[in-house]
C-alpha cells in the first residue's frame, strides 16, 4: 500500500495526488500539517524526511521524498501503458527531466511568492519571485505556443500528457493566490484547460474544474 | 483608495491580529499589518501582549484580549466589543483553527462567509451538491440592540450529513454579523438546543489584503483539533480564488453596481449597515 | 506652490482620461481567432477594460465585460458549456449571444422575472483575429479581410502603447525591413517580395501592450513554422529593448469605470410592468410543416439581439387581423438568434391558428410580446418527468433541451394520435432514447400508461404536463392520487375551457394605490384596472397563462382559471385579475 504524506494546501503535494488518481492507485493519505503548526519540522516528521518538506511517499516501506523524484519513481513503476515516463524513450526522458527541474523550479517563485500572500511568507522577497514566475510562465507560454504548432498539447512532444505537465501544473494554476496573474499567457491557459479535461483530473482548493471539453 | 486616518469608522474599531494560541508559548516578536500601518506583536513573560507600531517601541497601543484572539485599535478604542456569550459556556471547545491571507477586502470575505448560494459549486460535495441549489427564505433584520446584522431560519442542502446518511439533509443556520468585520455562524451541534459556533475574524491589512482568522466554539470532540482545522482550511482555500477573482475587491455599497437576488438578503442588509455607518475603507459607494 | 502642481497633475491625469476616452472608440484586436479554441474562455484586456471572450458552438464569438453581475465574479474563471457561459461563484448562466441571464440556481422555482444582461461589447472576426472596443462604432472598421494570411503570435510587453509603436518600426528598420505607420495606427513591414506584415498594437493597460502582426501570405507548414519562430524572435529582442527602456516607468493602471446597472437591477425582484404590448418585429425566415397539421415558424429579429427567453417561455404573437395568440418557443440554450414556435391548426378554434396556417408566410413581418415565462424549469430536480400530449409538446421541448445540455437526468413522453402527428423529429432524435413516443392510445389505454409513468413519486423528482384539457386534468388526477406532491407538479394548459361566470359586481381596494374601484357584472378586474390607469401585465386574457397574477391580501377569490394548483388555490392569496373574480363584496389587492 502506498501511503502519502500530505498537506492539502501544497502545490507539490498536488502533484502526487494528482499522479496517484491519474494513474488509479489506491493510497492512504497522511496529513502533515505545515500550516500553522508546522508538523513538517516536527521530530517526528524529520525521521522520515530529514529536510522536513513535502511530499514523501512509502510504498510498503520504501520512502521517497521530493516531488519531481516521486512522480518518475510511481510512472516508471505503475503506469502499465508507460505514457507518463516512457522509459525506454531516451530523447523523451531527456525533454521530460528538463521540464521537471523547470516544474521544480516554480517552487522558488510562483510558490514562494503564493505563501508569501497565502500563509505570511515574509522572508521572500514578494516582488523578485513575482518577476521571476513572469519570466518562466513567458518561457512556457512561448513554448506551449509552438507545441500547438506543431501539433503537440502537451509540454513533451506526443499525444499523451506526461510527469513533466503534472510537475508544471500546480504552481501556475495556483499563480493568482501570490499575485501572480495569467493574463499574458494565453497558450498557458489553454493547457491549462486541457490538463483539467485528462481523465480522473481531481482538484484542490484554489484550482477550479473545467467544464465538459470540446 | 482611501486612509484608515480619513475614515472615523474603521480608525476607531478594534482588529482582531493574531489568535492567542499563535503567540502564546514563545516570546517572539510578531509582524503584522494593520490599515496599511506595519504593527509588532508578543506576549511576554508575565502574559501580557504588547503590541506596538514599527518604529515606536516606546508607545503601546491600545489592546484587548477577547475571544481567543488580540485586538488592537490603532485610533480611540471603542468602550466594549460585541458579545460573544457562547465563548464562555461550559463544555465547548473554543479553537483558533488558522488564518489564511486573502487579496481582497474584508467586506467581501464577510459577505461571503453569510453566503449560501455558492455552497453547490465552490464547496461541492462538502456543504451543498447540484441540483441542490435552492435558497429558501429566510429572515433578516439590522438590529440597534446589539448592533448587528442577524439572518435567522436559514436553511440548506447539505449532502451528507454523516457518514451513513446517502440522503442529503437540509442543515439549519444562524449568521450574525456583530462587528463590521466580522461574522458569526451557528448550526446544529451535537448537544440537543445547542449550536455550535463558526467564527470569522477578519483583519484588514490594507483595503484588499486582509487576514482571516477562523476560530471555532463547539461541542464536537470525536475529530481532532487537526482535523477541524483542515476542514476549515479546505473551505477557506476553496473560497479564496473567488474572492481573489471579484471585481471590485472593495465590497460595493452603492447599490446599483451589483444584482442582488433574494438569496442575497443577508448581504443587503450588510451592505445597507455598512453604508449607514458609512464606512469608507475598503469598500466603494460610488 | 502645492496648489499649482496638483493643478497640473489635474490637468495630466484629465488629459490621460481624455485620451483614453478617444482610444475606447476604436477598434483593437484582442486575441487571435485561434486563442478561441472550443470551450475555452479567454480573457482580454484592452485600455485597462477587462473581457471574458468566448466563441460558442454556433462559432458565435461573445465579448462580455469580465465581471458577473451579479457578484462581480470573473466569467473568463467560468465555464463555456457551448451555448451559456456558467459563473463559478453561484451558477448562473448567461446566453450565447445576448448575454441575458437564463437561470439563477439559488432561485429553481422562479424564471427571471427581469432580464438580467451582461454588458457586452461590439465584435468583429477579421484577418484571423478578434476585434472589439469599449465604445467602438460599427461604420468605423475599416480593416479588410486577407483571403492569404499567417498570424504571428501575439507578443505582450510591459511597456506603453505608444513607445512601443513609435519603435517597431526602427527596430524593423535595423534589420534592414521597410516600413510604414498608417494613419490608424497600424503598422506595415515590407518582408520583400510581395510579402508584408501588418502590425497592430492592442493597448492593453498603461504599461502592458499586445503586438500583434499578420502576413499577407498563407505558408506551407515547414515554412510558417520557422517563419513564426523568426518573427517570434525578433519581436521578443524588441520586447526586452522596450521593457528595458521603460523599466523605471511608474504609471498607474488605467481605471475601467464600473458602469451602474438600471436602478430596478440594484433591489431584489418586485413586479413586472408592462401590459400586453408587441415590443419586438420579427420576420418569418422559415415556415415548415413539421407533421401533419402542425406549421413551425422561424422568427428572426430585423436588427440587433433578441431578448432572453427561458425555457418554458412563451410569446403573444400580434396577428394583422387583431387577435392576440400565445405560443411556447421550442428553443434550446444558445439557440437566441431566432425564436422557433409551433402552430397547430384548430378548425374549430377561434381564428388564431388558421390565420396562422393561411397567410402568415416567410419573410412577413409579425408583432410580438417579449419572451414572458409563466412555467419555469426547475434545474434543481434529481428526475424530471415530461408528459406531452400533441401539441403540448413546445414548452417541454424547450425545457428538455435545457437539461439535456446540463446532463441532468429525465424522461420524455409524448403522446400522439398516429406517426403523421409527430412533430420536430429532428429534435426528438437528438435527445435520444430519453424520448417516448405513444402513438393511437385510446383514452382508456393512455390513463393506464400515465399512471405507469408517474408510479413513483420521488426525492427531488418532478413532473411537467402540457397537452389538450383532458388529457391533462386526468394526469394532474392520477399524479395526485398517487401522492405526487403539489409543488412537484407543474402544468400548461393551452386555454381555459371553464365556462367562465361574470355576473358578480364587487369592490377591489388597491392597497398601495390607495385606490377602491368597482367591478360589475360583465367586466373584468383586468379591465376595470386598465380603465384607471393600472398597468397590469397580461397575456392571454382567459386564465391559462399566469402572466396578470396579483398577491390578495384579503377577501373570498372565486377561481376561475386553469393555471393555479390546488394548493396555490388553498392559500387563497393569489388571483388570476383577467377571470377570477369575488365571492366576498371586496377583495384587497396587493398592488
Amino acid at each position: 500500500m502506498i501511503k502519502l504524506y500530505d498537506y492539502l494546501l501544497s502545490g507539490n503535494c498536488f502533484k502526487i495526488r494528482l499522479i496517484l488518481s491519474f494513474l488509479n492507485l489506491n493510497y492512504e493519505k497522511i496529513h502533515i500539517e505545515f500550516y500553522p503548526s508546522e508538523e513538517h519540522k516536527s521530530e517526528n516528521f524529520l525521521q522520515i524526511n530529514p529536510l522536513g518538506q513535502l511530499p514523501v511517499i512509502s510504498d510498503d516501506g520504501f520512502i521517497l521524498r521530493d516531488a519531481q523524484a516521486i512522480l518518475v519513481y510511481l510512472a516508471s513503476k505503475y503506469d502499465k501503458g508507460g505514457t507518463w515516463y516512457p522509459v525506454k524513450n531516451t530523447d523523451k526522458i531527456g525533454m521530460i527531466s528538463q521540464w521537471l527541474a523547470f516544474g521544480d523550479s516554480l517552487t522558488g517563485s510562483a510558490s514562494a511568492a503564493r505563501l508569501h500572500d497565502t500563509l505570511f511568507y515574509h522572508h521572500f522577497n514578494i516582488e523578485k519571485c513575482r518577476a521571476m514566475a513572469h519570466s518562466q510562465f513567458r518561457i512556457l507560454d512561448e513554448h506551449l505556443f509552438f507545441q500547438e504548432e506543431l501539433g503537440n498539447d502537451w509540454i513533451c512532444d506526443g499525444v499523451t500528457p506526461t510527469i513533466a505537465d503534472i510537475a508544471c501544473f500546480p504552481y501556475i494554476a495556483l499563480s493568482e493566490e501570490g499575485g501572480i496573474s495569467r493574463i499574458s499567457y494565453p497558450a498557458i491557459r489553454r493547457w491549462l484547460d486541457r490538463f483539467k479535461r485528462i481523465e480522473r483530473f481531481v482538484v484542490m482548493p484554489g484550482v477550479f474544474p473545467a467544464g465538459p471539453g470540446p | 483608495m482611501v486612509s484608515a486616518f480619513q475614515d472615523p469608522v474603521i480608525l476607531n474599531q478594534w482588529h482582531p491580529i493574531s489568535s492567542l494560541e499563535e503567540i502564546n508559548p514563545s516570546e517572539k516578536t510578531f509582524q503584522t499589518l494593520l490599515l496599511d500601518e506595519e504593527i509588532l506583536y508578543k506576549m511576554d513573560k508575565e502574559n501580557k501582549v504588547l503590541v506596538w507600531r514599527k518604529g515606536s517601541r516606546d508607545e503601546n497601543l491600545p489592546t484587548k484580549l477577547a475571544y481567543g484572539f488580540v485586538w488592537v485599535c490603532l485610533g480611540n478604542p471603542p468602550e466594549t466589543l460585541f458579545l460573544f456569550p457562547e465563548f464562555d459556556e461550559p463544555n465547548r471547545k473554543n479553537k483558533a483553527t488558522g488564518v489564511i491571507g486573502v487579496n481582497t477586502s474584508a467586506g467581501r470575505a464577510i459577505e461571503n462567509f453569510c453566503d449560501m448560494g455558492h455552497f453547490p459549486y465552490v464547496h461541492k460535495g462538502i456543504l451543498g451538491e447540484e441540483p441542490h441549489t435552492e435558497v429558501k427564505n429566510y429572515d433578516v433584520e439590522i438590529s440597534d440592540e446589539p448592533d448587528e446584522v442577524l439572518a435567522t431560519n436559514c436553511k440548506f442542502f447539505q449532502p451528507r450529513a454523516n457518514v451513513t446518511s446517502t440522503k442529503g439533509v437540509d442543515a439549519d443556520y444562524i449568521y450574525r454579523v456583530p462587528h463590521i468585520n466580522c461574522a458569526l455562524l451557528y448550526k446544529s451541534s451535537i448537544v440537543a438546543g445547542k449550536l455550535d459556533v463558526i467564527v470569522l475574524f477578519v483583519q484588514p491589512m490594507r483595503e484588499e489584503q486582509i487576514r482571516a482568522h477562523t476560530a471555532m466554539c463547539i461541542f464536537d470532540d470525536s475529530s481532532t483539533e487537526k482535523d477541524i482545522r483542515l476542514f476549515q482550511q479546505l473551505i477557506f482555500g476553496q473560497d479564496k480564488p473567488i474572492l481573489e477573482n471579484q471585481h471590485p475587491k472593495r465590497l460595493p455599497l452603492n447599490p446599483r453596481m451589483e444584482t442582488p437576488i433574494r438569496a442575497d438578503k443577508t448581504a443587503i442588509s450588510y451592505r445597507r449597515w455598512l453604508l449607514n455607518k458609512g464606512l469608507k475603507y475598503g469598500t466603494v459607494a460610488n | 506652490m502645492t496648489n499649482v502642481r496638483e493643478n497640473n497633475l489635474r490637468k495630466i491625469i484629465c488629459m490621460e482620461k481624455n485620451k483614453i476616452y478617444a482610444l475606447r472608440k476604436k477598434w483593437f484586436p484582442i486575441a487571435s481567432s485561434s486563442d478561441l479554441v472550443k470551450r475555452h474562455v479567454f480573457q482580454a484586456q484592452l485600455l485597462g477594460r477587462e473581457f471574458a471572450v468566448w466563441r460558442a458552438d454556433d462559432g458565435n464569438v461573445n465579448v462580455w465585460e469580465n465581471r458577473c453581475l451579479h457578484r462581480g465574479v470573473r466569467l473568463s474563471i467560468g465555464i463555456n458549456q457551448g451555448s451559456e457561459l456558467k459563473c463559478q461563484y453561484h451558477g448562473w448562466r448567461y446566453a450565447n449571444r445576448t448575454a441575458g441571464c437564463t437561470y439563477i440556481p439559488a432561485h429553481p422555482a422562479d424564471a427571471p422575472a427581469r432580464t438580467i444582461c451582461n454588458n457586452t461589447y461590439p465584435v468583429k472576426e477579421f484577418i484571423g483575429m478578434i476585434w472589439s472596443g469599449e465604445d467602438a462604432i460599427e461604420n468605423d472598421f475599416s480593416y479588410k479581410e486577407l483571403s492569404k494570411r499567417t498570424v504571428l503570435r501575439p507578443v505582450p510587453i510591459n511597456a506603453p502603447n505608444d513607445l512601443v509603436q513609435k519603435n517597431l518600426l526602427n527596430y524593423y528598420s535595423e534589420l534592414n525591413f521597410d516600413g510604414l505607420l498608417l494613419n490608424d495606427g497600424s503598422i506595415e513591414i515590407n518582408l520583400g517580395g510581395k510579402k508584408k506584415i501588418l502590425f497592430f498594437i492592442q493597448p492593453q493597460d498603461s504599461k502592458l501592450s499586445v503586438v500583434r502582426g499578420v502576413l499577407n501570405a498563407t505558408l506551407s507548414d515547414e515554412k510558417r513554422y520557422h517563419f513564426l519562430k523568426e518573427q517570434n524572435f525578433i519581436i521578443e529582442r524588441f520586447r526586452e529593448k522596450m521593457e528595458q527602456i521603460s523599466e523605471n516607468l511608474n504609471l498607474e493602471p488605467m481605471v475601467a469605470e464600473i458602469e451602474e446597472i438600471s436602478n430596478d437591477l440594484g433591489e431584489p425582484p418586485t413586479k413586472e410592468d408592462c401590459g400586453r404590448k408587441a415590443e419586438l418585429r420579427l420576420h418569418v425566415s422559415e415556415r415548415i410543416l413539421t407533421s401533419r397539421d402542425v406549421v413551425s415558424l422561424k422568427l428572426k429579429g430585423i436588427e440587433g439581439q433578441l431578448p432572453t427567453f427561458h425555457p418554458g417561455a412563451h410569446i403573444d404573437l400580434h396577428l394583422q387581423n387583431g387577435l392576440i395568440r400565445q405560443y411556447s418557443l421550442v428553443n434550446g440554450p444558445g439557440e437566441t438568434d431566432h425564436y422557433r414556435i409551433g402552430v397547430k391548426l384548430e378548425k374549430d378554434g377561434r381564428g388564431g391558428s388558421q390565420y396562422i396556417h393561411n397567410n402568415v408566410k416567410v419573410g412577413d413581418l409579425l408583432a410580438t410580446s417579449a419572451p414572458r415565462n409563466n412555467f419555469p424549469l426547475r434545474r434543481d430536480s434529481l428526475y424530471t418527468i415530461f408528459i406531452a400530449g400533441g401539441i403540448g409538446i413546445t414548452p417541454l421541448l424547450s425545457m428538455s433541451k435545457a437539461l439535456h445540455s446540463m446532463e441532468l437526468d429525465y424522461e420524455f413522453h409524448y403522446f400522439v394520435q398516429s406517426e403523421k402527428d409527430i412533430s420536430f423529429k429532428e429534435t426528438l432524435k437528438i435527445l435520444g432514447e430519453r424520448v417516448i413516443i405513444h402513438k393511437g392510445l385510446s383514452q382508456e389505454n393512455t390513463i393506464n400508461k400515465v399512471r405507469k409513468i408517474l408510479q413513483k413519486p420521488g426525492y427531488y423528482k418532478n413532473l411537467y404536463v402540457c397537452g389538450p384539457g383532458p388529457m391533462l386534468e386526468a394526469t394532474l388526477k392520477i399524479a395526485s392520487d398517487l401522492k405526487w406532491a403539489d409543488d412537484t407538479i407543474h402544468f400548461e394548459y393551452f386555454k381555459n375551457d371553464r365556462k367562465i361566470n361574470n355576473d358578480s359586481n364587487f369592490e377591489i381596494e388597491l392597497a398601495r394605490s390607495a385606490l377602491t374601484l368597482t367591478v360589475s357584472a360583465g367586466k373584468t378586474i383586468l379591465e376595470i384596472l386598465r380603465e384607471n390607469g393600472v398597468d397590469l401585465p397580461s397575456s392571454c386574457e382567459q386564465g391559462a397563462c399566469g402572466t396578470c397574477k396579483v398577491n390578495v391580501i384579503r377577501g373570498d377569490i372565486d377561481h376561475q382559471d386553469v393555471y393555479l394548483n390546488a394548493t396555490e388555490r388553498a392559500n387563497k392569496n393569489i388571483m388570476m385579475t383577467c377571470v377570477s373574480r369575488s365571492l366576498s363584496d371586496r377583495l384587497i389587492l396587493d398592488i
